[in-house]
């Protein structure tokens, strides 16, 4: 099928009356998620998952995305206004749009967010149009050992490129392996960590896992910070960006898009990285950087184009391949596969109402979240004086029954309840849970890989670098390592005098990294007021 | 103490989602059915047995006469729905789909908490067969030229199969063993996964079912099935069988979908439930949504079922557990 035949096919979908009304109901959900402080995407999507299970597949794939890249939009509103990233991707956007806000232009920030995250999101479902059906027929030919370097680099990447601190997100990432070998050996069948309990035989539930971890993890977390926001009582005027605030900022936009594409194909990317990414080669390119953290309207635009932008391209890897490059995306993954439809090179050969349905409902949501954002700004900062303890509640009972509808086995609820204690734990404690979830995804690919490698060389582990592709991937790979450890050991030396912690990225050069003090917010997944420290 | 309110409201929840209190009603034979019977399917919603459960569900609710609700239980290939099954009153009120030969496999690869003698067959709804495929672009020509190079290079042919504890990779371990043919088994998770292989060279042959997903990737000339596992040939693939290839003993890859009770139950709605079974292989409207191919052109009833169990067991209990 020609890419025109899929975009008409992919509209016809999209713009039947139910999935409309889906993607409306997701990008709303997502909006008024990613304007509350606590609840991010993630977690968002791992509780409403199991509502997903009774609906098409490719509904279901149109309101999940549609939660994901409406966070990106409404959580710009929190970060302008209270300085408060509401959700993790708009970190960055705190330290501009927060001032721009106080200098009364809290109008102009909002705007020319929404205008960027809707060419970045625009442009990016453009590329993904373009580039997913090629990508697929080539990865058809991937075998085992391609993905075996595909995952290891995804699990690589998600651990070096973390927000936390590397030697956390390792060991974070090694419990998720661990995680993924308990239940049925899958080369042998027989039974690894299962203690003779015939529930554990498939292994730990990985839905139950996410929504315990990101889910109900976020809900105790965040009732423990008892700080209240404070109302807005500032009127916002002018929300259309002035003319000049449109030619300061196209080029951040036009940058952002690229840049957020490419980084949310990558394994392990996504929308913190991407936004930090976009804010620093904003700075280095300004002629004058010291406007940066002051009020830049490019410091809002780069960041918000790019964090949407990587939110689409996010579905590559996983339309064509069947490997998630992140935790939402992995709950996505989880999504498709209760629906009996294994995500792979074959989906858009085999299913192309949902790739190409999803692709056109990204159009369709992202002119109705420029249409919801502008004119209704103001509606949806009144859902800030939601008490956290009303949503807590009934996030929690909706947890629970959709986590019991999955497989109709209590266990899983008790699997829920013993991950929500340790994401709160982990929270608490500075361990991310992301690269957990995603070690414990991809472990589970990476290991039949591995072992089915073995298989078809008959024990050699030449076939990893003796075809081209894996070759190449792991090739990145020790480049990666490499660079990470020499650029943490050079920093370490530049800062040692000045900020101790300045090693808690080793990809992001030193010279265009972000002020410290923000950084430590993007630390844990909850983002916490600044001043609360 | 706010935070605590809604762990609270969470654990009082739990406690009574966990709690469902058993039904504990006997009946009288006689009365069968008195009240709502349970299929219990033992894979997830949307899947080819969940599927195939609901459409013999609404044709049984009519025959008996009382609602039948379809109940998904998925895990550990089958076995958690297998032992909710033989922990239910023995009264026909709840019943089970299964997949031979995977549900033998199961208690003969590990202890899952039930054997054949815990269920009592009550008779097949489909059968599925399984074959020997291979990409389109293949060297071999058929299932002699593929054995010949594997004799040759015992490293050359790798078999991928839709698991690693099911009746393909069993069957194709048989090859080897029986047939002193050198097949390297590689485990895949499911068929989508071994076809993808297949149509990316990463395999050299798949021994898989010949299911639904797989038929339109033969019919379109992507892959070539070399040989079918049933007894008798099939008209709706163009290939020889195990039998006529010269290998008598390779007809125990047929996947069979039939419905079973607990042990115990009653002779007589035993007989009830045979009687509706082969009355919805003979209703025109459901033989359509099992699919006509899969349907066995002679009803196959509880005794017969109750020999496949066996057979199964007798076939496979050398090659798998140790």
């Amino acid at each position: 099928m020609g890419i025109t035949d899929g975009i008409l096919q992919g509209f016809s979908v999209a713009l039947d009356p139910v999935n409309l009304l889906y993607v409306f109901a997701g990008v709303l959900i997502g909006t008024v998620i990613g304007v509350l402080p606590g609840l991010g995407p993630t977690a968002t999507i791992a509780l409403l998952l199991p509502l997903t299970y009774s609906i098409e597949p490719a509904t279901a794939v149109i309101l999940l995305a549609g939660i994901y890249y409406g966070s990106m939009y409404g959580g710009t509103i929190t970060s302008v206004l209270l300085r408060l990233p509401g959700e993790a991707a708009s970190v960055v956007t705190t330290f501009d749009g927060y001032q721009m806000a106080k200098q009364g232009r809290a109008g102009p920030a909002l705007g020319i967010a929404a205008v960027g995250s809707f060419v970045g999101g625009t442009l990016s479902v453009v590329g993904l149009a373009l580039l997913a059906p090629p990508l697929a027929d080539l990865a058809v030919s991937f075998g085992p050992p391609e993905y075996v370097a595909l995952t290891a680099l995804g699990i690589l990447l998600v651990t070096y490129l973390g927000s936390g601190t590397p030697l956390k997100s390792l060991a974070m990432a090694a419990v998720g392996l661990l995680l993924a070998t308990v239940g049925q050996d899958p080369i042998t069948g027989t039974t690894r960590f299962t203690f003779g309990s015939v529930q554990l035989f498939d292994g730990v539930d990985f839905v139950a896992v996410a929504m315990g971890l990101f889910g109900v993890g976020e809900i105790l977390h965040s009732l423990e910070r008892t700080e209240k926001v404070q109302a807005v009582t500032q009127r916002i005027k002018n929300i259309w960006p002035s003319r000049q605030d449109f030619r300061d900022s196209s080029g951040a936009i036009a940058r952002g898009s690229v840049l957020g594409f490419v980084i949310g194909v990558l394994p392990g990317g996504g929308g913190v990285i991407s936004s930090l990414a976009s804010y620093a080669l904003e700075k280095r390119r300004a002629k004058d950087p010291t406007r940066f953290g002051k009020g830049a309207i490019e410091g809002v635009a780069g960041p918000e184009t790019a964090n949407n932008a990587s939110s689409t391209s996010a579905f590559i890897p996983l339309l064509t391949l069947g490997i998630p490059a992140n935790v939402v995306l992995a709950l996505i993954f989880g999504a498709l596969l209760v629906q009996g439809i294994t995500p792979g090179p074959q989906l858009i050969s085999e299913e192309p109402e949902i790739f190409w349905g999803v692709i056109a409902s990204m159009v369709v949501g992202n002119l109705m979240l420029l249409a919801l954002n502008i004119p209704l700004v103001g509606v949806f900062v009144q859902l800030l004086r939601v008490r956290a303890g009303i949503l807590a509640a009934f996030a929690l009972l909706v947890t629970m029954a959709g986590v019991f509808s999955i497989n109709n086995d209590s266990f899983d609820m008790w699997v829920v309840l013993v991950f929500g204690l340790v994401g709160w734990l982990m929270k608490k404690t500075g361990f991310e849970p992301g690269p957990l979830v995603l070690a414990f995804v991809l472990g589970e690919i990476m290991e039949r890989a591995f072992r089915q490698s073995m298989l078809i060389s008959g024990g050699s582990l030449d076939v990893f670098v003796t075809r081209p592709l894996s070759g190449g991937l792991f090739a990145v790979m020790a480049l990666v390592v490499v660079v990470s450890l020499v650029t943490a050991r050079r920093r370490r030396a530049a800062f040692r005098h000045v900020d101790p912690e300045g090693e808690s990225d080793p990809a992001t050069d030193p010279a265009t990294e972000p002020a410290p003090e923000p950084r430590r917010t993007a630390d844990t997944d909850v983002p916490s007021a600044p001043g609360e420290r | 103490m706010r935070p605590l309110r809604p762990l609270a409201a969470l654990l009082v929840t739990a406690a009574a989602l966990t709690g469902c209190a058993q039904d504990s009603a006997t009946v009288a034979a006689a009365d069968y059915p008195s009240e709502e019977v349970r299929l219990i399917v033992p894979y997830a919603a949307g899947g080819p047995t969940d599927i195939a459960a609901r459409a013999l569900g609404a044709h049984l609710e009519g025959e008996l006469g009382q609602p039948v609700v379809v109940e998904n239980l998925p895990g550990a290939s089958g076995a958690t729905a297998y032992v909710e099954l033989i922990s239910a009153q023995p009264d026909g009120h709840t019943l089970s789909m299964t997949a031979l030969p995977t549900a033998v496999l199961n208690y003969l690869t590990n202890d899952v908490g039930y054997t054949a003698a815990d269920l009592a067959p009550v008779g097949v709804v489909t059968q599925v067969p399984s074959g020997i495929v291979v990409p389109a672009d293949s060297p071999y020509p058929d299932l002699e030229a593929l054995f010949a190079a594997a004799r040759t290079d015992p490293q050359a042919v790798s078999v991928g199969t839709p698991g690693a504890t099911n009746t393909h990779a069993a069957e194709t371990r048989r090859i080897t063993e029986l047939y002193d043919v050198p097949l390297t088994v590689v485990p895949f998770d499911g068929n989508a996964e071994v076809q993808t292989a297949l149509l990316g060279g990463n395999v050299t042959a798949g021994f898989m079912n010949l299911s639904q997903d797989v038929l339109p990737a033969v019919e379109d000339g992507q892959l070539r099935v070399l040989a079918v596992g049933t007894e008798e040939p099939l008209d709706y693939v163009d290939a020889p069988t195990f039998v006529e290839a010269g290998y008598p003993e390779l007809t125990q890859s047929t996947t069979t979908f039939g419905l079973i009770a607990p042990a115990g139950t009653p002779e007589e709605v035993l007989t009830t439930l045979e009687d509706a079974l082969r009355s919805a292989a003979e209703d025109a409207a459901v033989v359509e949504a099992l699919d006509a191919r899969y349907v066995p052109e002679e009803f196959l009833g509880s005794a017969e079922l109750a020999d496949l169990f066996t057979e199964t067991e007798e076939t496979f209990r050398d090659v798998v557990g140790d």
